[in-house]
């Protein structure tokens, strides 16, 4: 009989539960692939994953991912300019829901577009720094169509 | 109920000859409205009536913007008081018109011939070809009552605006034949009839009435803020944006495999062509070529050296992206004082020169434009990127001029009218914008006249005769431009063409804008 308890046991220790926490790299995998809401949801989890969704990898991963290979450069580029998060929620979600196309059908042109607004955007909030009034490059953009 | 045309002796007397009520029922509120919660004298009984039945055809004949402006905007005192209630309703849907005060008090009283016959006082004309009358077409002329200043006018629009168009054109004959007193009449009307429309039209009508009105008394505008509102014409429609975008791709391949390139901008402005340019060069496989940017800009109003300010700007944002960069700016009043050797060309180095809208003020001086294309040819540059506007605004004969003016600017405020980018005072700005170059092809002449405005095919061969061949600007260029016009919304209305090679934005039918490309030809 006691043998069996101690057997019982050692399983028991064996099956540990899983903690996501703990596999931040299962975790990063599965933000990876979220839309922006969830993403947004998830932030809302606890610090650990606020901390991971402001990661700028991860909007990277939103912003091109059905782009094959990315062109190198653009990240440099792209924070340079104010990183990916930004670029998602400033030119490319917008430029996707007006232009009223799926993710899956991004092409160069999309992403050059975007990427030249960002761009301009950029340049106006050098221009304006410490300025009473906001950057309106891209004030078209937020207007109802 | 049907009211007929009737002029203006008819109308009084038949005002005359409304029933007066008795003495004794004349200080105390009528007792049958007062049941109602209403409180009228018997004694304003009659114009109570009048009223209401005048407001009932105003509301007929107002567009739909009246009536909500009505719920919305005008305010409204103690509605039981009927009588000055329905003044204000009345006078809410009929705001008398906002031209020049000391006109609104002159009479019309020349006789112009034609269908056109002047009516004292603040008035239309009626219609003197007898049409059948409809609910919604009713005219009426105002009873010149001494006690009130509220003259009740109801207009019919549409048949307003062929008169309004037809005035203008009127007058801008007049002009042509320098018949000033006929013209002074006619510029008094056109601003009556223009508060009577809505829209892009009431807008273009009343700027044009303006510059007549400037040419005729020679009172010329001044050109303070243009800078500030052409930033609010880049924010609200796509005309900047697409010059921008389509001459920036035109220059981004004709860099290719290039290292060491250099712009010559002869509109710099506040620089905003150029972020994207940066950084689609530093994108570009291979990586950047050294860029050079020779900025050409007139003196700064204030003392600001603004051409350097943007320069330090653009090599921050060159310098964040990786991309080596230098800059030159140049101050000049006028193009055709530089020359080739102050835009010093460099061995090796692949030119790009670049012109928004900055050609066709040189053709105000004579030579000018000649001077210039000979400096650009020496430069010999890879590209030569024209964006000018698509119409002719340069003819000798005003009247022709006035036209063509009156149908561009008219398409191009129905299309800020439609599309949505930037907050009201982004568009108010525009209009004043595009008002001022109104004021310019109409009131101004001689050096003054500098928005002298032609045609592509006009550029072709001012171009071809100086030197230069068309580039075809690529299929990249289009799809960015659809991209991009998709984007500022205005439905479908924004139409990108491609005609010889050159790229042409136009609203619905009308081309309004053309970019295109030109270098040497071997």
């Amino acid at each position: 009989m006691d043998m069996d308890m101690d057997m019982d046991m050692d399983t028991k220790k064996k099956c540990t539960r899983f903690f996501i926490n703990d596999n931040m790299d299962v975790l990063i995998e599965i933000l990876k692939r979220l839309d922006e809401k969830s993403i947004g949801v998830a932030a809302c989890v606890c610090r650990l994953w606020c901390a991971l969704t402001r990661n700028d990898a991860l909007w990277e991963h939103l912003c091109f991912r059905q782009l094959s290979p990315p062109r190198e450069g653009v990240r440099t580029v792209v924070a340079a300019l104010g990183g990916y998060r930004r670029l998602y929620t400033l030119c490319v979600k917008p430029v996707l829901t007006r232009l009223g196309k799926r993710k899956d059908m991004w092409t160069t042109h999309e992403v050059d577009l975007s990427l030249s607004l960002f761009c301009v955007d950029y340049y106006e909030r050098l221009f304006l720094a410490g300025a009473a009034t906001p950057p309106s490059s891209l004030i078209f953009l937020c207007k109802a169509g | 109920m049907k009211r007929e045309l009737t002029n203006h002796d008819n109308f009084s007397s038949s005002c005359s000859s409304s029933s007066k009520p008795p003495m004794w029922l004349c200080d105390a509120d009528d007792e049958l409205f007062a049941v109602l919660g209403y409180s009228v004298k018997p004694s304003d009984m009659a114009d109570v009536a009048q009223k209401i039945e005048h407001l009932e055809q105003v509301m007929c004949s107002v567009e739909n913007d009246g009536l909500s402006q009505l719920a919305s905007d005008t305010t409204h005192y103690n509605p039981s008081d009927l009588f000055s209630w329905l003044e204000s309703m009345i006078s809410g849907l009929n705001p008398t018109p906002d031209f020049d005060s000391a006109v609104n008090r002159m009479a019309v009283d020349s006789d112009f011939g034609s269908d056109l016959t002047a009516i004292p006082g603040k008035a239309v004309y009626p219609n003197p070809r007898a049409k059948p009358p409809s609910p919604a077409k009713k005219l009426k002329l105002s009873p010149q009552e001494t006690e009130s200043s509220e003259s009740i006018v109801m207009v019919d629009s549409q048949e307003n605006g062929i008169r309004l168009v037809h005035s203008l054109m009127a007058c801008a004959e007049a002009v042509q034949k320098e018949d000033f007193k006929l013209a002074e009449a006619l510029v008094k009307n056109i601003g009556f009839l223009a508060v009577s429309q809505a829209g892009a039209m009431r807008k273009v009508a009343t700027y044009f009435a303006e510059a007549l009105a400037r040419r005729i008394y020679r009172l010329y505008p001044d050109s303070a803020f243009t800078d500030l509102l052409q930033m609010h014409f880049y924010e609200t429609c796509p005309y900047l944006k697409f010059a921008h975008f389509t001459a920036n791709q035109a220059i981004l391949e004709s860099f290719a495999g290039r290292d060491l390139v250099h712009v010559v901008d002869f509109s710099m402005k506040q620089g905003m062509q150029w972020p994207p340019l940066l950084q689609a060069l530093a994108l570009r496989p291979g990586g950047p070529p050294r860029f050079r940017l020779t900025a050409v800009g007139p003196p700064s109003t204030d003392n600001t050296d603004q051409l350097k300010e943007i320069g330090r700007k653009l090599g921050q944002l060159a310098n964040s992206i990786n991309v080596e960069f230098e800059y030159r700016g140049l101050v000049t009043n006028s193009l055709a004082d530089l020359t080739a050797a102050l835009l010093e060309r460099r061995e090796g180095e692949t030119v790009a020169v670049n012109s928004i809208f900055d050609l066709h003020p040189l053709l105000a001086r004579p030579g000018a434009i000649e001077t210039v294309l000979r400096v650009v040819t020496e430069l010999k540059p890879e590209i030569f990127t024209v964006v000018e506007q698509e119409a002719n605004h340069n003819g000798s004969v005003f009247s022709d001029r006035f036209t063509e003016a009156l149908h561009y600017y008219s398409t191009l405020f129905d299309s800020l009218e439609s599309c949505g980018g930037g907050s009201d005072e982004d568009r108010v700005m525009s209009e004043i914008y595009l008002g001022r170059q109104i004021c310019n092809v109409v009131a101004c002449e001689g050096a003054d006249r500098v928005e002298r405005h032609e045609t592509l095919g006009q550029w072709r061969r001012r171009l071809g005769a100086a030197g230069f061949e068309a580039v075809h600007i690529g299929s990249n260029a289009h799809k960015q431009a659809s991209m991009l016009l998709e984007l500022f919304g205005g439905g479908d209305g924004y139409r990108v063409e491609e005609r010889h090679g050159c790229l042409m934005l136009g609203w619905h039918t009308r081309p309004l804008v053309a970019t295109s490309a030109w270098r040497l030809a071997s």
